[in-house]
């Protein structure tokens, strides 16, 4: 540790960080654009400018690195200057159609300009008129006229997901972010995670949406809508309407979705519990009759993906169970519909997920059966809070309501789900279950919680010890798809979400990427957990009566037409 | 043919206009795959021709040939003549000009003349589950 002086006040700084680092620690604010935590810098936007006493420039705070006896201005004239500069250069080549655009009021270009008191135009604009709309993916929508070439996008793809579906195209003032080729995303190596949805400042880069079928839907007599929730939405959509991360308005969003008009409410934690007893029994299935291990988990259609692109050799090694969003969906098809008399054609089953990948994954062709589709629209947690808002709807208003039932019951093992580390937890309570006969000890496997990218752990179930990792982030999973290629055999199962934190911090997410509220929305999936009673899934009543009426059993004739699927390699450019 | 269809369209008459010579030779390939009997035009005006000499049962039409609207053009034409007629209308439009038109509805797909549009590049399985939602 040594000193430095930052705007007149001696601080203490560690050899090696940045400048910004050190003031930050400090409680001393200096705006950023391009920066982001954790990830080498790369001084592209020039915002967080300061001035140095001694030297001839203005440095870049968030990649030069402290030196002892630095005096460090952060706020003066100059540096001021230049950041406004900055901001009115860019603002010189941004379409000026914030009245339009899907991050207006939530714009970090915006908001600078705002905090700079930018408010006359001093260069006369020359905003990008030949730049393409990519609006070809099912799950993201590039708009090059909104890039401010800020590489945030570039950066999470290739450094936290190891995709590198996007880069920087061509030179100078031609610079572009596109995938290879220039060609669209839908043909590209995209996973469609969107975590560049949450990295892009300005609305460059956003969801593809569906709130327009779903309108069209619910306005037509002839169909009956239905609409499911994932388990992460209820503990971050209040953000949404302006409050904490980490609260938890399970019954006030059902309310809401009632009073929005769909006819049936569906808590996706309910398929949860059924991808678990499926999944579960294919675990113990593999491990007891010698097949492909590791297993991995198959419900983040990022990660499917991924390995159908760039691991086709680990496609057996993948759970052959549909996620909890496409289970739920089938079953709405076939059981519900023939329960209720509705013929299933007449049926639009709408889903809330935290992900916009979750839209790929329902347009998949081998997600249905004989022309139906289990899932007709997917709607992220940001878009059904605009549904909410446009529908007028007051949250204050609300008294909490339940889903409904057949699929309206779920155990807290489903709820965790939502976070990284809760599927495997909620596995191997019910492996242990199938296995022994018995409930484990402590229902509680604290070595795969909490929000590390990878957690892995030896768990004693009976006679057997099963070796488990928990990974989230898929730069993270090829790193374990690696060792294992290189030799590694002590892997039994392996959980994989496609998004660092897993689907609390997903693409369809308020826009956040703040530790801290991921942290807390985990911490409320977890205090559900720990506040209920039912918390194992093979417990959940509605389970065990969907396989007694209908299904039979785990991994039965049924389950296999309508629960479970398989993957092929995939060509990146198709 | 995926999993969720098998259906063959054996016997089943396609029309496919695109510019784009190669494009028109992967439609034609993958809807020949599919069972369909294909006939592809590179323009407007030989489109016209093939509709007045031919009755399809399914059309993929690209949107700006000669004019911009040639695709629209197609769709009126055909439905003219057949209004139960499946038009699916694959499109760089949006790319290129930023226009995003809707079909979402019946009184969009009126005056449309198209049942599905898709931006172009497309995945094959995208075309595939507009056929079998249109024709199943």
């Amino acid at each position: 540790m040594f000193e430095i002086e930052v705007n007149n006040k001696i601080i203490e700084a560690v050899p090696g960080e940045t400048i910004l680092s050190a003031v930050t620690r400090a409680g001393i604010k200096v705006p950023t654009l391009c920066y982001m935590k954790d990830l080498a810098p790369s001084g592209a936007c020039r915002i967080c400018v300061v001035e140095v006493d001694g030297m001839k420039t203005l440095v870049p705070s968030c990649s030069y690195p402290v030196q002892e006896g630095m005096k460090i201005h952060t706020n003066s004239k100059r540096a001021i200057r230049a950041r406004k500069t900055v901001i009115e250069l860019l603002l010189a080549n941004h379409p000026d159609d914030c009245l339009y655009c899907v991050r207006n009021g939530n714009c970090r270009l915006q908001g600078l300009a705002e905090e700079y008191g930018i408010r006359e135009r001093r260069f006369p604009s020359s905003k990008k008129k030949d730049h393409m709309l990519d609006a070809t993916s099912p799950s993201i929508i590039r708009d090059q006229a909104k890039c401010i070439l800020c590489g945030k996008c570039v950066r999470v793809c290739e450094e936290i997901q190891n995709v590198a579906a996007i880069d920087f195209v061509k030179r100078g003032s031609k610079t572009v972010i596109a995938p290879a080729f220039e060609q669209s995303l839908n043909v590209s190596s995209c996973i469609n995670c969107g975590q560049c949805v949450l990295a892009c400042p300005t609305g460059a880069l956003r969801e593809k949406s569906s709130l327009r079928e779903v309108d069209e839907a619910l306005h037509d007599k002839d169909k009956y809508v239905v609409i499911q929730h994932a388990p992460a939405v209820s503990v971050t959509l209040a953000e949404e309407f302006g409050l904490r991360p980490g609260v938890d308005i399970n019954g006030l969003m059902v309310a809401a979705l009632r009073q929005l008009g769909f006819k049936k409410i569906f808590d996706t934690s309910f398929s949860a519990d059924l991808t678990i007893m499926e999944e579960a029994s294919e675990l113990v299935h593999r491990v007891t009759t010698g097949g492909k291990l590791p297993m991995m988990t198959s419900c983040s259609p990022g990660w499917i993906k991924y390995v159908e692109q760039f691991y086709p050799d680990f496609i057996d090694n993948l759970s052959t169970c549909k996620s909890p969003q496409q289970m739920l969906g089938a079953i709405i098809k076939s059981y519900f519909a023939e329960k209720e008399g509705i013929d299933p054609e007449k049926i639009f089953s709408v889903s809330i997920m935290p992900c916009v990948a979750k839209k790929f994954e329902a347009a998949r062709p081998e997600m249905g059966r004989n022309n139906i589709f289990d899932i007709d629209a997917v709607l992220t947690t940001r878009e059904v809070a605009r549904l909410i808002k446009m529908a007028g709807i007051d949250f204050d208003s609300l008294t909490p309501e339940t889903a409904d039932l057949p699929f309206g019951t779920r155990s807290t093992a489903g709820k965790l789900f939502g976070g990284t580390g809760g599927v495997m937890e909620a596995a191997i309570r019910t492996a242990h279950y199938m296995i022994t006969g018995k409930e484990l000890k402590s229902l509680m496997v604290e070595d795969v919680r909490g929000l590390k990218g990878v957690k892995e752990a030896k768990v004693k179930i009976g006679d057997l010890e099963v070796g488990v990792a928990v990974v989230s982030g898929v730069g993270n999973a090829s790193k374990i798809l690696e060792e294992i290629k290189n030799g590694r055999k002590d892997l039994h199962f392996i959980e994989v979400m496609t998004c660092p934190g897993g689907c609390i911090a997903g693409g369809g997410q308020p826009l956040s990427t703040d530790q801290e509220s991921i942290k807390a929305r985990l911490h409320a999936l977890y205090n559900i957990d720990h506040s209920e009673t039912l918390r194992t899934s093979h417990k959940n009543k509605d389970v065990q009566k969907l396989y007694d009426e209908f299904l039979k059993e785990p991994l039965g004739h049924k389950s296999h037409e309508l629960l479970h699927t398989h993957y092929i390699k995939r060509e990146v450019l198709s | 043919m995926t999993e969720c269809n098998t259906k063959s369209f054996k016997g089943k008459k396609a029309l496919v206009v695109d510019n784009d010579p190669d494009i028109l030779e992967q439609l034609k390939a993958h809807l020949g795959e599919m069972g369909f009997e294909v006939t592809t035009c590179e323009s407007q005006a030989e489109a016209e021709k093939a509709i007045e000499a031919n009755d399809f049962d399914l059309a993929v039409l690209d949107l700006m040939l000669e004019f911009m609207d040639s695709g629209f053009i197609l769709g009126y034409k055909l439905k003219k003549q057949n209004p139960e007629l499946p038009v699916i209308i694959i499109t760089s439009v949006s790319t290129e000009t930023g226009i995003q038109f809707d079909v979402s509805n019946e009184e969009c797909r009126s005056w449309a003349k198209a049942d599905a549009i898709l931006d172009k590049e497309i995945r094959f399985e995208q075309l595939e589950r507009e056929i079998y939602r249109l024709i199943a």
